[in-house]
């Protein structure tokens, strides 16, 4: 760590790189604390500085994001990130971009439908800005142009999941099950192969009426399915939890359109083969094979010079069966979600009011988020706002407890 | 006999030749409209740099790198954020149409969600970056939108005007009226004002200069003053190029995420 420090000093006061390489990127100081239930404790005093190096040679070009973060909450822990590092090239009809590279396909915002090819890193939750929740993916990605419509074909030799955080974090989250042991990871790594590839196909056009993509994946449930073990001993029978990464595939799409003053939005997906736990550990070591549709249905438009912004999200699982035991993301048969965001700026678009919200029906939870954010200059930008929990299971409801307070201050340059 | 053949000719030359002894006055509807087709060339490249100055003096100032090239029945803009630092690689592409009450399609880049989103060109009332400029402003505005009616003729500055009073035909338009003074030779709008709901005077528009480029009069250094605020925007175009051949490719979603 402290070698990579040192080389990015010197690459950035020696002037020995090229001269043509453009750097950007910002330093951020973030500071929250929580509040409510008698908590004051500062569980974010961090600092962040993030570099980019692009370079556009006109038929190449290469980029490298990395990401350095300083949590003085965390004994002045220092984590290092490479975020992006990818080389492109350019040819007549098509393009080829080989690296580490974040994928984001869809028109769902907040919710992750199609848009399953970079997974999340939940480290802080859904708490963080959404280029910083998607890890980067090795692999490469080919997108071949018809005009104004065009083909996207990605390879990911390597699979990764969803980053979760450390068991002593805050926002560790809830298996939804009664585990009395920890579970045995040994069964857990999805090797590097030819075999154990992921691939991604999307066709997208972009035309004056409307906007769509209609994509397929072979891939990994980026969440592992939980797989109970029964074992016989001296004290009785013990129950073993062994988390497992499995195939899934899934087809869909998604589109956007204008409608007077209202821009209208949908993206849909099948997903075919995901593992469900049952209440019953001892058939199929306690899990059933399920497809299961996720929708979203969605509306941006503009009053009295406020932009709203909602969606309607819906999860049902197909062949449903009463055995199927609940869990965070999944609540009965059908799971149902709405987004809102509403947005206002004034003061020549230097001050804005910001309200995002999750509601999920099922669990009767959601996490409200307002934020104020201030451009003290072009380059400094100053942010107030508050993370709110409400319900006592669910997604949000689980950290109900985490009601937060924040404040970030963002220098970018 | 001669006489009268005499007398017969010089009447019928008379009749032929009125209107160019005696050119028919131009209504308002007319100026506006050569304002409206004055040339601008099939294609344009320029840099933009937008400063915006607040009643305290401070400034901010946004840069931009745009396209913009006619396809007959529609136009196509493309505009690449340059800085600050916040929004930069950020991306902008409209497509605006000939026919009308056709509205004009929109999308915007944003490159740390790496999304291209389809916006609404509804709100033309919206300001532009948080600049004095609405997009309504920015684009042009089409001459049977508005009534218009010739005030009178007088010197701005150095160049003889029309000044000439528009009134929008759309109820809940955000402006009540604005006055143009058009110079008669070159059909530039060289001042503008616009006046808000209750008819008051809310901005101003001057141009400061404007060049000519392979053949066509471009308008390079403009002030817009809000008047009501005290706030200021002065937009300047450089490294102007027209009819360069932009590509049709370049109008596209590949280069709205690639960048420059």
């Amino acid at each position: 760590m402290k070698r990579f420090l040192v080389f990015i000093w010197i690459l950035l006061t020696s002037g020995i790189y090229p001269q043509s390489l453009d750097f950007s990127g910002y330093l951020r100081n973030y500071s929250g604390m929580r509040a409510g239930n008698g908590n004051t404790d500062f569980v974010i005093l961090q600092n962040t500085f993030s570099l980019n190096m692009e370079k556009n040679m006109g038929g190449s070009a290469f980029k490298i994001n990395t990401m350095l973060y300083h949590n003085g909450s965390a004994n002045d822990s220092i984590l290092f990130k490479l975020r992006e590092a990818y080389l492109d090239l350019y040819f007549d009809k098509f393009d080829i971009r080989i690296g580490k590279q974040q994928i984001v396909w869809g028109k769902a915002d907040g919710v992750f439908i199609t848009d399953i090819v970079s997974p999340k890193d939940l480290y802080e939750f859904l708490l963080p800005e959404f280029d910083e929740i998607r890890i980067g993916v090795t692999g490469i990605k080919l997108n071949y142009y018809l005009g104004d419509s065009g083909f996207e074909l990605v390879w990911l030799p390597v699979f990764n999941p969803t980053n979760s955080p450390e068991q002593n974090s805050i926002w560790y989250p809830s298996s939804g099950l009664n585990l009395a042991a920890a579970p045995d990871l040994s069964k857990q790594n999805v090797a590097a192969s030819l075999k154990n590839s992921e691939i991604f196909l999307k066709y997208s056009s972009l035309t004056g009426v409307i906007d769509f993509e209609l994509m397929a994946g072979y891939t990994w449930d980026d969440d592992p399915a939980m797989f109970f073990s029964m074992t016989p001993g001296p004290s009785g029978i013990s129950l073993t939890v062994n988390p497992e990464y499995k195939r899934i595939s899934l087809a869909g799409g998604s589109l956007s359109s204008t409608l007077g003053p209202l821009v209208i939005r949908s993206e849909a997906a099948y997903y075919f083969g995901k593992y469900f736990n049952t209440a019953n550990p001892a058939t199929d070591n306690g899990t059933i094979v399920k497809d299961y549709i996720h929708y979203m249905l969605g509306a941006d438009f503009m009053l009295w010079n406020i932009n709203f912004s909602a969606q309607y999200i819906q999860k049902a699982i197909i062949d449903y069966e009463p055995v199927i035991i609940s869990n965070n993301l999944f609540n009965g048969q059908y799971s149902d979600m709405v987004t809102f965001l509403a947005k206002y700026s004034m003061l020549n678009e230097t001050l804005n009011l910001e309200l995002f919200t999750y509601y999920d029906f099922e669990f009767d939870d959601s996490l409200i988020r307002p934020r104020v954010l201030y451009d003290y200059s072009d380059s400094i930008n100053l942010q107030f706002g508050a993370n709110i929990f409400t319900g006592e299971k669910g997604q949000f409801g689980q950290f109900d407890k985490n009601d937060m307070i924040y404040g970030k201050i963002i220098y970018s340059f | 006999m001669k006489t009268l053949r005499l007398i017969t000719f010089l009447v019928a030359l008379l009749v032929v030749n009125t209107n160019e002894f005696y050119p028919q006055k131009l209504t308002g509807f007319q100026i506006m409209e050569k304002v409206y087709d004055r040339p601008e060339g099939n294609d344009m490249t320029s840099d933009l740099t937008m400063t915006l100055k607040n009643d305290s003096g401070d400034e901010r100032v946004r840069k931009i790198k745009q396209f913009t090239r006619d396809f007959g029945t529609m136009e196509k803009k493309i505009m690449f954020f340059v800085s600050p630092a916040d929004v930069k690689n950020t991306s902008f592409m409209n497509w605006s149409y000939s026919r009308q009450g056709q509205d004009d399609d929109q999308w915007i880049y944003l490159p740390a969600l790496k999304k291209t989103k389809r916006i609404s060109s509804e709100s033309k009332s919206d300001y532009f970056m948080g600049s004095d400029f609405t997009y309504d402003d920015l684009g042009d505005r089409q001459p049977n939108e508005d009534s218009h009616k010739l005030l009178k003729e007088e010197k701005y500055n150095s160049d003889d005007c029309y000044v000439i009073e528009s009134k929008p035909e759309q109820l809940d338009y955000m402006y009540s009226r604005t006055v143009s003074w058009v110079a008669k030779d070159k059909w530039i709008v060289l001042k503008k004002e616009f006046y808000d709901e209750d008819g008051d005077l809310l901005k101003t528009l001057t141009v400061k200069k404007f060049e000519n480029i392979s053949g066509i009069l471009v308008v390079t250094h403009t002030e817009m003053k809000n008047v009501q605020k005290n706030h200021q925007t002065i937009m300047d175009l450089k490294n102007v190029k027209i009819d360069s051949g932009i590509e049709d490719s370049k109008f596209t979603e590949r280069i709205m995420t690639r960048g420059l």
